[in-house]
């Protein structure tokens, strides 16, 4: 039984690992921006092809292979927000946020017409899991919350100690303050799209390693990066990764107590849970 | 679409000219020669995407080629095509279109048991005929007078056969059902536990999993510590994809047998050969002899041909040929023709150009598919089907028994 | 084709029900609701198990639907009441899927994913298909007109002026001394009631109900609809559901003529084009075709968010 219950934990933090990516990503462009972006669904998806298209087509191993989804996925990140999202901010919050939506059509879409609807796979092997004391860790796993681990230091230490990122943190905290200070909001915001959008993709590539690439690929995992990022507290970068972890061992857990069909319905609870006591969220909104 | 100057009355106008036997002072002497109108409905977006592009394909070169080889009755035929987006709301509108705009008299390959139970109403409703590949049982029951054949067995010929073949042919006694939530799960594991003993197996338990999750390692040890020697694959490719990464990767060392329409050749493409090893398949087939299923990829141009491709190229066969015996493009002429042209003591025909030139000869033909014999009971299923079982080998297909 | 015409015409109307009743919640009390497909679903299995199972009149089912759908949005309300727009409308989505993954488990109740077929219609089977048509559009057509002279009203009565102070200053409306949780909790039980008497409605339409029916997708349809009739506009919600249905059906024999695609492409651009046309409206009339035209009596000083005000009394 203990070490079920260890498995389950296992499983539910390499899934929570994966799950903080894109939700890291979703919380910070909220963060400044200040609207939630679904198109971080469709970002994914972009994230799992590119990283494809350069494994697959151009032989590029895994480790470019994850580089470049974040880069493409960052780019169509920022110049969807640039022509698409931004000229609407003025009129509020939530038109961003209806017209992300239907960016998601469109981006799933667009894919769609390129790629057709059929399952792709990465040129990668797959490997036995290891075993340590009966609790079974995959390498994939070991080098997906390696690449996911690294991707947030990077995030962590561009935040801390560059300029821009202490920009970013400036208009997320106060975006009147850092007006004042002479930050240029709009490039701000052009960095945070491509952060942000970059780490959906990077998230996406990983979740098509675990499972595989199709134009639905991001869409299928929007609701427990919603609920990461909710749980944690919208616009809290750490928040995102605590949410995350939370509800990734979770889903684990409530196979055992509401059964495997309901695995979805985790993250809808955690959030209703959490925001009763806590309503801004676990860690509250400070960007950081 | 042809332009005619008062739509509302063309049949109208067909019977005068009939009638009256002035065809030749008709400002469109070809009037008979107006195309044939049929429609294709399938799941081109959202959850059943995987399989609705090649479905699609299958009615479209089938289609092609009739009309290559002049048609039927004289007539071309002119396809229809609409996507369900694998929602039965959506589907209904585009049905609607289907009949009432396009007035397609019949209604080719859906897939979801969903939107085939939504859209049939008004199929039968407006006389038009529907084929789908959907594996729900309850379809067949509905009251569809006749306007309706599958060509996808219902499970409890899918299962009693599945069972037969886990407990005698591959000797296995403890069998776990790893699948995701579907309209048919509930009847397969009942249909199973029955199925099982009778062949010296039994079913030790089954796990219904939420689709759309991105791994199912938790899922997996379940099964796993149920100690099974063979697990059952009941999903759609999407989702078996992940189930089998997850059971490899566990170290699972046991048999896996899968449809052949989720464990299909995109699937193993998509996966290295090691994970895919071993994993056996079946499906509806036609017999040993049967070239068929052979001529069938020849005939689509493509390498493989998965099972709801070659349904639904049988779907467009047995619409033209009924079309053709009939000697009238209806639903109703298709509901009166479909079962004389696929069954009985005729001239066994495996393709569809055979068919037409036996048929314009004035024989009678019994049409056996890629998908099987397509013998179909009163209600519309299924009749009896030999299987074939198949083996992953090296990524690719290898074919084991068909019986 | 008349037949054709008839049926879409009376989905718009369904639509426009659907889209009347998120008025209520998101344009005239300024909660977002994207799980608004639940309680249509909710709706629909409400009638559905009542006038099938238990042989209740379909007048009944309906209200029965209308009844059950409000309690369920009072308690959506009161358990999100203090909640964020951001929140909630990842909180309502959320509610929306537990509704459809609970539809498709709970096979002793509702049939699973095999859906509920052969739900009784107004005089199906005693008259022909096409008088059923006719007869349904009748019937939509009554309620679209009952249900938007209802919301006028609201809008006008001194309820919808204390949802409007809430949309746009829930504070003060606390501070003239208004419980504002009990008002949204109102606001939202109208509003869920209105979308799951529209499932009903939908539901003895279309004689079969499955949880596959009730994706997502159909949310963004109806926020769709009601972002590009107005949001806050009655007679934008019902516009922007002709619109969008309209759009929808175009989109059919728009991409039949694109030469050299393939079907999953046409079905690609298809969609492509029901997402980015919203893009356009909402670049091109951000307040959607009908935006909100309220009297305001003059304000000697602008409150503090202003322009946002200003913008809006401005047509």
């Amino acid at each position: 039984m203990f070490f079920e219950l260890a498995q389950l934990v296992v499983n539910g933090l390499v899934a929570g690992t994966i799950l903080a990516v894109p939700a890291i990503g979703f919380t910070a462009i909220y963060g400044v921006l200040r609207f939630p972006n679904f198109a971080v669904a469709s970002h994914a998806t972009i994230g799992a092809f590119a990283g494809y298209v350069a494994n697959v087509n151009f032989g590029i191993p895994a480790w470019g292979a994850v580089a470049f989804a974040f880069l493409i996925a960052g780019l169509s990140g920022v110049l969807n927000d640039e022509f698409l999202l931004k000229p609407l901010r003025p009129t509020g919050p939530l038109t961003t946020a209806i017209a992300s939506v239907a960016l998601v059509i469109v981006l799933e879409n667009v894919i769609r017409f390129f790629f057709g609807n059929d399952l792709r796979g990465y040129d990668l092997p797959i490997f036995r899991d290891w075993r340590i004391a009966e609790i079974r860790i995959g390498p994939q796993q070991v080098e997906n919350i390696i690449i996911a681990i690294i991707a947030m230091a990077i995030l962590f230490l561009f935040l801390t100690f560059t300029r821009m990122g202490k920009a970013m943190r400036a208009v997320a905290d106060n975006p009147m303050l850092a007006s004042i200070k002479g930050i240029n909001a709009d490039m701000v915001g052009r960095l945070v799209s491509f952060v942000g959008m970059g780490l959906a993709g990077l998230g996406g590539m990983l979740i098509g390693l675990d499972t595989s690439i199709d134009p639905l690929t991001g869409f299928r995992a929007i609701l427990p990066i919603f609920a990461a990022a909710v749980v944690g507290g919208l616009g809290s970068i750490p928040g995102a990764v605590v949410g995350a972890l939370t509800v990734g061992v979770g889903e684990e857990l409530s196979i055992v107590v509401l059964g495997p069909e309901y695995r979805s319905v985790f993250g809808f609870l955690a959030i209703l849970f959490v925001l009763l006591f806590r309503p801004r969220g676990l860690l509250g909104e400070r960007a950081y | 679409m042809s332009k005619t100057k008062f739509p509302l009355s063309r049949r109208g106008a067909i019977k005068l000219a009939g009638a009256v036997a002035v065809a030749s002072a008709l400002p469109r002497p070809l009037r008979a020669a107006e195309p044939i109108r049929l429609g294709a409905l399938n799941p081109l977006t959202g959850a059943g995407g995987s399989y609705g592009p090649s479905m699609r394909k299958a009615i479209e070169r089938t289609i092609a080629n009739v009309n290559a080889a002049g048609g039927v009755l004289g007539r071309q035929i002119e396809l229809f095509g609409e996507d369900t987006q694998t929602n039965p709301d959506s589907a209904v509108r585009a049905v609607r279109k289907l009949i009432d705009a396009d007035k397609v008299v019949a209604v080719m390959g859906t897939w979801a048991s969903s939107v085939t139970t939504a859209v049939a109403p008004l199929c039968w409703e407006s006389k038009t005929f529907l084929t789908c590949v959907s594996g729900s049982d309850t379809i067949t029951l509905l009251p569809h007078q006749g306007y309706l054949v599958r060509t996808q067995p219902n499970s409890t010929l899918q299962m009693t056969e599945l069972g037969e073949y886990v407990g005698s042919d591959l000797g296995k006694k403890r069998m776990f059902i790893l699948g995701a939530q579907t309209p048919f799960a509930k009847t397969n594991e009942e249909r199973l536990t029955e199925v099982l003993p009778q062949h010296g197996s039994e079913l030790i338990g089954a796990l219904v999993y939420d689709k759309d999750k991105t791994s199912f390692r938790s899922e997996v040890d379940i099964a796993m510590r149920a100690k099974p020697d063979i697990i059952f694959l009941n999903g759609y490719t999407p989702d078996v994809t992940v189930v089998m990464k997850d059971l490899f990767k566990a170290g699972y060392e046991g048999t896996r047998i899968g449809p052949a329409y989720s464990v299909n050749n995109k699937l193993l493409k998509s996966l290295p050969n090691d994970v895919t090893q071993d994993c056996y398949t079946y499906a509806p087939s036609p017999a040993v002899d049967s070239n068929a299923y052979k001529r069938l990829a020849e005939f689509l141009n493509v390498d493989d041909v998965d099972p709801y491709s070659s349904q639904t190229n049988d779907h467009a066969a047995l619409v033209i040929l009924s079309i053709a015996r009939a000697g009238e493009a209806s639903g109703t002429a298709i509901r009166e023709n479909v079962r004389r042209i696929s069954q009985g003591d005729g001239i066994e025909v495996d393709n569809v150009l055979d068919g037409l030139k036996h048929l314009a000869a004035g024989k009678e033909i019994n049409y056996t598919g890629a998908s099987g014999p397509c013998d179909f009971t009163d209600i519309g299923d299924i009749e009896d089907t030999q299987f074939r079982y198949e083996i992953v080998d090296g990524g690719k297909f290898k074919t084991l028994k068909i019986g | 084709m008349e037949n054709y015409l008839i049926a879409m015409v009376t989905f718009a109307g369904i639509y426009g029900i659907m889209a009347l009743g998120l008025n209520v919640i998101w344009g005239m009390a300024g909660m977002v609701n994207l799980g608004l497909v639940g309680f249509f679903a909710f709706g629909a299995y409400t009638t559905t198990l009542l006038t099938k199972d238990f042989g209740v009149p379909i007048g009944l089912g309906i209200a029965a639907a209308f009844v059950t759908t409000a309690i369920a949005g009072v308690v959506v309300a009161l358990v999100t009441g203090r909640m964020r727009g951001d929140y909630l409308a990842i909180v309502t989505l959320g509610f929306s899927e537990t509704v459809r993954i609970t539809a498709s488990n709970e096979i002793w109740l509702t049939n699973g994913t095999d859906g509920i077929s052969g739900i009784p219609g107004p005089w199906r089977g005693e008259v022909s298909p096409e008088t059923f048509n006719l007869i349904y559009l009748g019937i939509v057509a009554g309620f679209v007109l009952v249900v938007f002279l209802i919301m006028q009203r609201v809008r006008y009565a001194p309820l919808g002026r204390v949802l409007r102070g809430i949309r746009d200053d829930d504070q003060v409306v606390a501070v003239a001394g208004k419980n504002v949780i009990a008002i949204k909790a109102k606001a939202f039980a109208l509003g869920a009631g209105v979308l799951g008497m529209a499932g009903a409605i939908y539901a003895h339409y279309t004689s079969y109900i499955a949880p596959d029916g009730f994706v997502p997708l159909i949310t963004i349809y109806i926020v769709l609809s009601l972002t590009a009739g107005g949001t806050g506009s009655n007679l934008g919600a019902i516009v922007g559901a002709f619109l969008v249905v309209f759009f929808m059906e175009s989109t059919r024999f728009l991409t039949a003529v694109v030469p050299g695609l393939e079907a999953v492409q046409q079905a690609a651009l298809r969609e492509f084009l029901i997402g980015a046309s919203l893009i356009v409206i909402l670049h091109l009339r951000p307040t959607g075709l009908f935006p909100e035209r309220i009297t305001r009596h003059e304000a000697p000083e602008p409150p503090a968010s202003g322009a946002a005000l200003k913008e809006r009394s401005q047509p």
